[in-house]
């Protein structure tokens, strides 16, 4: 029993008990089965004939599977849907690597260094959270507009290149390394770009494996702030591409969902890829302490 | 070409010929498009792919017979967001040269002065504003003169949706145009059957094809007054119908908004599809999927007639193309929605079926009627449902609390009739000037 | 000094003096120059692309513009019709009980999956995915699939509480209940991304301390009270500040739960602050009294951060400060 659940490793907790495991397994799977029930529907949904798709109450397995066809039509309705997906992967690209330099540079000047102004910068910084998108979408678009941005990727990247949450994110994670180790190596006389490359970062893996599932999705479902500063197909992204099947007076559902499973599942691998970032030891494994 | 079918072109034509008033000599065109005076830029919004695609079409044959070396920047916007967008761009100072506009949305653009008055274009492109009927055209009417600012696209009308397996079943005969709302309450009695979980109807879910279609009936303009003073829900004519369809319901004869999963009109038609009741009310725009995916036999008829004003009363919607008043090529924007009015221009929509064309052509209804094929299902009940039929007075800002709360309250909250329409009039009158 | 050699220190003294307020010693002036220079990007990134914006919205709240007429300023009238607007204080109550309701649920929940997910148990990986999918679901599909779980007689919801005599009630209607489903949503679609944090948190505990732990006789929940709690504050500070932050702008749920029966619930019912906000904005084309509504609600969330700012150094426990 133990064997059939328990991962073989060398250094698990040895004293995970049977009853622990199987309490374990049942509460997660209980929850698990409420989590995924709307991704089930969305992908069964994407593979329903039209005449399946009004049934009551709702069903989560199409009777006679369509995919194939649903996937064509979908390309049909709308040709620059690949378009759509790759200029997503452009933005999320460029948004996540420019917040990565940004963000872990901020951080780290937060979490190290105090200087004039050093909280309240911080808390301009985080206040920027606190307003709500609504509010901001009109200024937003005037801005960029402005700048003559419009219906560029510069309007959909450079803006998304800066995050007061993934600043907060990895200060947080940065605060929680020992100082000490640091102090090694600026000991040693290195500047402190090359401590965070070679130190900070690599002790913080699990955060940055954090912020990139986090700030890789968030990129990648941003809607509001795409549709208003793009409207021509070169620089569309795919969750307007996907709103843009929905109709005043019928919404295909089959083909909504097959395009939002499209788009979900470049997600979905991500996140498993990025499991293996998530495990104990990482962080503290490459320093001697 | 069978004699039935050539009957049945006659009575359309006829029929056409008397309800919309058409002047047209045979072979001529009603809305005649014209070449421009010279090409130019523009752009123009629309909100669905299918549009998209439609006027896609049209603008090419624009560019190549009438207007050459002029340039459309034709942009498809998410219907969902549409509205939103269309107020960031205008607060940015900047709207589209042309796009699409539905009517509950006309004043604010209209009262701000946001819109081009097309007017002046119609007299002098010698149209006829008159061709179009009142529902399609008079909620685009705007100033003292009644000046026309929009060209409607398309029309859409209301009739009873019915599944004709369910009336085989109970040995019913399938309803015909001049039934009554006293025949409709028996069909519903008759047709419900809680033993097999389905009801006998379904015909208040949204505003278009809803209840007010049955306010409309008794000769009450629905909701609120063109005019914008009164909200006329508590009207004797709207009581007598919410009540109406109230008394169906507490019968059990028709579910409640929690039961269909919801307030929309789609909602209904989906109940209707998946045959958990018998009977209800849907719009034209509703025609090419109910073809394509309902399992079960089925037909239209027209809405009944009230038993007192013989009077049935459809709710009829058109998209209308506007121009935007700062636009910088008036004369070129006009000329192309004077196009897309046109005959030519709307053989595109004609053809590629669903939507209804406006302009009243027969020979464009014809070709309506035709794009759906071979088929028994009665799609000459949607033009008749033109004839006699209700404009939209309604708005933006009091959208969800007429479209949907009232209906809740009524058919899904219990509360009567008389406290839900006061309650909402309360807060439709916070928004009347 | 400068009397013994004035001439040669003039230009140092000059120079100097402009960087004087950095810090006292030449060291510490030089580590603020760092701390400046690497916060620079990010901050002057966010102040422009975000910062304007905001500041353009606040000006708006003192005027009144519906996006086509040109702006008027009228001074504090927005806020003086906040202040009467029972609507308004509808919103605001709304927000703060769904915030109560959803928050501590959220945060619990995802530290306890999290901690759970956490044990090499085999599956892991897929599980951890399950709990994350909500997270990249399409909005439409929720909506879809949580209406109809709610939804009275066919739900499944209602099946499971037939047998208690509740299969017919009206979760997503009735103006008591509604803030439930919106809250159970809230929680569902924020639960993996706070799951994903506490797992990024939970791998930074070094193993030692749980040996140690366990040397000194310490159980499973002797460890977790006193190595996995302590050690994990700094995340779950950051996820509480991020939960609030979020319940305080829900939106998007309030229009998941609500867009197939009454927009924003019966008479109000399901209309939070944020909700509120953009159906004066782009509804009503009240753009100035929405930013009104903004800014308060910035306000509210300010205060409500800095106070967790200024209470975190009761529960939270910094490795990096305790060593200095």
């Amino acid at each position: 029993m133990k064997g059939l659940l328990l991962k073989r490793r060398k250094t698990g907790p040895r004293d995970l008990t049977v009853p622990i495991q199987l309490f374990s397994y049942m509460v997660l799977l209980a929850g698990a089965i409420v989590m995924v029930l709307p991704f089930l529907w969305m992908a069964s949904t994407a593979c329903k004939p039209p005449v399946e798709l009004n049934k009551l109450p709702v069903r989560f397995l199409p009777d006679n599977p369509v995919c194939r066809q649903n996937l064509d039509t979908l390309y049909n309705t709308s040709p620059h849907f690949n378009r759509y997906l790759l200029n997503s992967a452009i933005v999320t690209i460029g948004r996540t690597l420019g917040q990565l330099v940004t963000c872990s540079l901020a951080a780290y000047g937060f979490a190290r260094f105090r200087f004039p102004g050093h909280n309240l910068i911080f808390a301009l910084c985080l206040a920027l959270l606190m307003v709500p998108f609504q509010a901001i979408l009109i200024p937003e678009y005037m801005l960029i507009r402005k700048l003559g941005w419009l219906n560029s990727f510069k309007a959909l990247i450079v803006p998304g290149m800066f995050s007061a949450f993934a600043l907060f994110l990895l200060r947080q994670a940065f605060l929680q390394i020992p100082l000490e180790i640091e102090e090694a190596a600026i000991i040693d006389g290195a500047n402190p770009l090359r401590v965070l490359w070679h130190v900070t970062l690599p002790l913080s893996v699990p955060a940055l494996a954090a912020f990139a599932v986090i700030t890789v999705q968030a990129a990648w479902n941003d809607f509001l702030y795409p549709l208003v500063v793009s409207s021509t197909p070169n620089t569309r992204v795919v969750t307007i591409g996907i709103a843009l099947l929905q109709g005043e007076r019928h919404t295909p559902y089959n083909l909504l969902m097959m395009g939002s499973f499209l788009a979900t599942v470049p997600m979905l691998i991500l996140f498993l890829a990025m499991q293996r970032y998530f495990i104990a030891g990482i962080a503290m494994g490459g320093v001697k302490r | 070409m069978n004699a039935r079918r050539v009957g049945l072109l006659l009575i359309v034509v006829l029929m056409l010929a008397l309800a919309l008033p058409v002047q047209a000599q045979e072979g001529e065109a009603v809305i005649k498009a014209l070449p421009c005076k010279e090409p130019g830029k523009l752009t123009m919004w629309v909100w669905d792919e299918n549009w998209a695609k439609i006027i896609g079409d049209s603008i090419e044959l624009w560019k190549s017979e009438y207007c050459p070396g002029a340039e459309v920047e034709l942009q498809v916007q998410p219907w969902g967001q549409y509205w939103d967008l269309l107020k960031t761009n205008a607060a940015g100072g900047e709207l589209p040269d042309v796009f699409n506009m539905s009517q509950p949305f006309f004043y604010f653009y209209a009262v701000n002065e946001a819109v081009l008055n097309l007017q002046p274009y119609w007299d002098e492109f010698g149209v006829d504003t008159s061709v179009w009927g009142s529902g399609l055209v008079g909620p685009y009417r705007w100033g003292e003169n009644g000046d026309l600012y929009a060209a409607p696209v398309n029309w859409d009308t209301i009739t009873v949706f019915y599944n004709k397996d369910m009336f085989d079943a109970k040995g019913l005969a399938y309803p015909t145009a001049d039934w009554t709302w006293d025949d409709f309450a028996a069909y519903a009695e008759a047709l419900t059957d809680p033993e097999a979980d389905v009801y006998g109807a379904a015909v208040y879910a949204e505003y278009q094809a809803g209840y007010p279609n049955w306010i409309a009936a008794t000769g009450e303009t629905p909701v609120v007054d063109a005019a914008r003073t009164d909200c006329t829900l508590d009207n004797p004519g709207s009581l007598e119908a919410l009540n109406f369809l109230k008394g169906l319901y507490d019968k059990g004869y028709m579910p409640s908004v929690s039961v269909m999963g919801g307030t929309s009109a789609d909602d209904a038609f989906n109940f209707w599809a998946s045959g958990k009741v018998a009977m209800i009310t849907g719009g034209s725009w509703k025609l090419t999927q109910a073809l394509q995916e309902v399992p079960f036999n089925w037909d239209v008829v027209q809405l009944p007639k009230h038993p007192q004003t013989g009077r049935s009363r459809s709710i009829v919607h058109a998209v209308g193309y506007v121009a935007s008043a700062r636009t910088a090529n008036p004369d070129l924007a006009a000329n192309l929605i004077l196009f897309l009015a046109s005959d030519e221009g709307q053989r595109f929509f004609a053809e590629g079926g669903n939507v209804a064309p406006a302009n009243p052509s027969p020979a464009i209804q014809q070709l309506w009627i035709d794009s759906f094929g071979e088929t028994d299902v009665n799609i000459q009940a949607f033009v008749d449902a033109t004839y006699d039929s209700q404009g939209v007075t309604v708005f933006e800002e009091i959208w969800d609390v007429m479209n949907t709360e009232l209906v809740v309250k009524i058919f899904d909250l219990g509360m009567s009739v008389e406290d839900a329409v006061a309650e909402t009039c309360d807060v439709i009158n916070e928004q009347l000037p | 000094m400068s009397t013994l050699r004035p001439t040669t220190t003039h230009w140092r003294v000059w120079l100097a003096r402009p960087l004087e307020w950095l810090g006292p010693t030449p060291l510490s002036r030089r580590k603020a120059l760092w701390g400046l220079a690497l916060i620079a990007p990010n901050t002057l990134g966010l102040f422009f692309f975000f910062g304007i914006p905001v500041l353009m919205a606040f000006s708006t709240s003192l005027q009144e513009w519906n996006a086509i007429r040109p702006a008027r300023f009228i001074g504090l009238d927005n806020f003086e019709r906040l202040i009467q607007d029972d609507r308004f204080a509808q919103a605001l109550t709304n927000t703060f009980k769904l915030i109560g309701l959803a928050v501590p649920l959220e945060v619990g929940l995802a530290l306890g999956v999290a901690v759970l997910l956490n044990l090499p148990l085999r599956g892991r990986n897929l599980l951890r995915t399950a709990y994350f999918l909500p997270v990249v679901t399409s909005t439409v599909a929720a909506s879809v699939v949580w209406t109809s779980i709610f939804q009275p007689r066919y739900g499944i919801l209602s099946q499971i509480l037939k047998p208690l005599g509740l299969g017919d009630t009206n979760w997503l209607v009735d103006p008591g209940l509604v803030l439930i489903p919106v809250a159970v949503v809230t929680i569902w679609q924020r639960l993996g991304f706070d799951m994903v944090i506490f797992l990024a948190g939970l791998q930074a505990i070094p193993a030692e301390l749980y040996e140690a732990a366990r040397i000194d006789g310490a159980g499973r929940w002797g460890r977790f009270r006193h190595v996995t709690l302590p050690m994990l504050s700094p995340t779950t500070f950051l996820v509480v500040v991020l939960a609030i932050i979020n319940g305080f702008q829900i939106f998007d749920q309030v229009y998941v739960m609500t867009l197939r029966t009454v927009p924003g619930g019966v008479g109000g019912s399901a209309t939070t602050l944020a909700y509120y906000l953009y159906r004066r904005a782009f509804t009503n084309s009240e753009f100035g009294y929405a930013s009104a509504i903004a800014l308060v609600l910035f306000t509210l969330i300010l205060l409500v951060t800095v106070f967790q700012l200024a209470i975190q150094r009761y529960w939270v426990y910094y490795e990096a400060e305790s060593q200095s």
